[in-house]
């Protein structure tokens, strides 16, 4: 129940550190925007490393023992940035949410099942209900702009 | 082809939730946390150098909007805690749904500079369904 409550809370930060990261975009540009996001996140993870003082442990040994790609996390974050920024004004704004959903659902459950939770009927009958209802708020969306194309 | 770009970003998205939460779940939480954002910086870093971006701070700028990174570490520790108890498709359908409300009050109330725009009930019908999928979701894991 905690952990429901977390990624609840987590679209609630993806909201506000979007807003604040695009509004500062608009005043000094896409990457140097990101550059200050992420000096800003570096800084405070710091303080929360040093705040939390969980034993950090940095032996080359253990940092070793993982795949080099599992480090890549901040990179395609990165990724991610520049794409939103070169496609996202290209597409209408009312297809977004539903496109990036798509492609997060069936990379998602790929990849669940490739980290070993299996794709049960419940899974795929949920993901297809949440495109569903994506698709249903998405066509009151259209018709209040007066958008014509499906 | 754009539409399809975006398909992608939503990829992405997940890849980077599901490398992020396997190495906080080897190396601890908040080295973690250090470890991605120095990846990060590093790559934009060098976006910048390769374009020869330039740094323009004679706008002024509100304090607030500086803080978008330090929500952005929150949001990165949440998810690599959850990647690692419900999975990645859970963690995401949830966010989505806590992203819509978050967004339907931001806009109802025109919060943080947003103009406001009232909120269409019709839609209740939506988020009922998407929450029933979340649900389905969550009995199937």
């Amino acid at each position: 129940m905690l952990y429901i409550f977390m990624a609840f809370v987590a679209g609630w930060l993806i909201v506000l550190s979007m807003v604040f990261n695009s509004n500062l975009a608009k005043k000094i540009g896409i990457f140097q925007s990101t550059l200050i996001n992420y000096s800003v996140g570096l800084f405070v993870s710091g303080l929360l490393g040093i705040v939390m003082n969980n034993q950090i442990d940095l032996s080359l040994v253990k940092l070793n023992t993982i795949p080099w790609w599992v480090y890549l996390g901040g990179f395609v974050g990165v990724a991610i940035v520049s794409a939103s920024n070169y496609i996202i004004p290209k597409i209408p704004v009312i297809y977004t949410t539903l496109l990036v959903y798509v492609g997060q659902l069936t990379f998602g459950l790929t990849l669940d099942y490739w980290s070993g939770l299996p794709v049960s009927r419940n899974r795929l009958i949920g993901g297809f209900l949440i495109i569903l209802g994506l698709l249903y708020n998405f066509r009151i969306d259209q018709i209040n702009t007066g958008e014509a194309e499906f | 082809m754009f539409k399809f770009g975006a398909v992608l970003t939503g990829g992405l998205t997940a890849i980077m939730v599901t490398l992020n939460g396997i190495l906080a779940g080897n190396i601890g939480d908040f080295i973690a946390l250090i470890i991605i954002h120095i990846v990060g910086l590093i790559t934009v870093g060098a976006i910048i150098l390769f374009k020869h971006k330039k740094f323009n701070f004679n706008k002024e700028i509100p304090f607030y909007y500086f803080t978008g990174g330090a929500f952005g570490v929150f949001l990165v520790l949440f998810n690599n805690i959850t990647f690692n108890a419900i999975g990645v498709s859970l963690t995401l359908a949830l966010g989505l749904l806590g992203q819509s409300v978050a967004a339907i009050i931001i806009d109802h109330f025109g919060l943080i500079g947003i103009k406001a725009s009232r909120f269409d009930k019709r839609k209740i019908v939506g988020f009922g369904i998407i929450f029933a999928g979340i649900v389905f979701m969550i009995i199937g894991s």
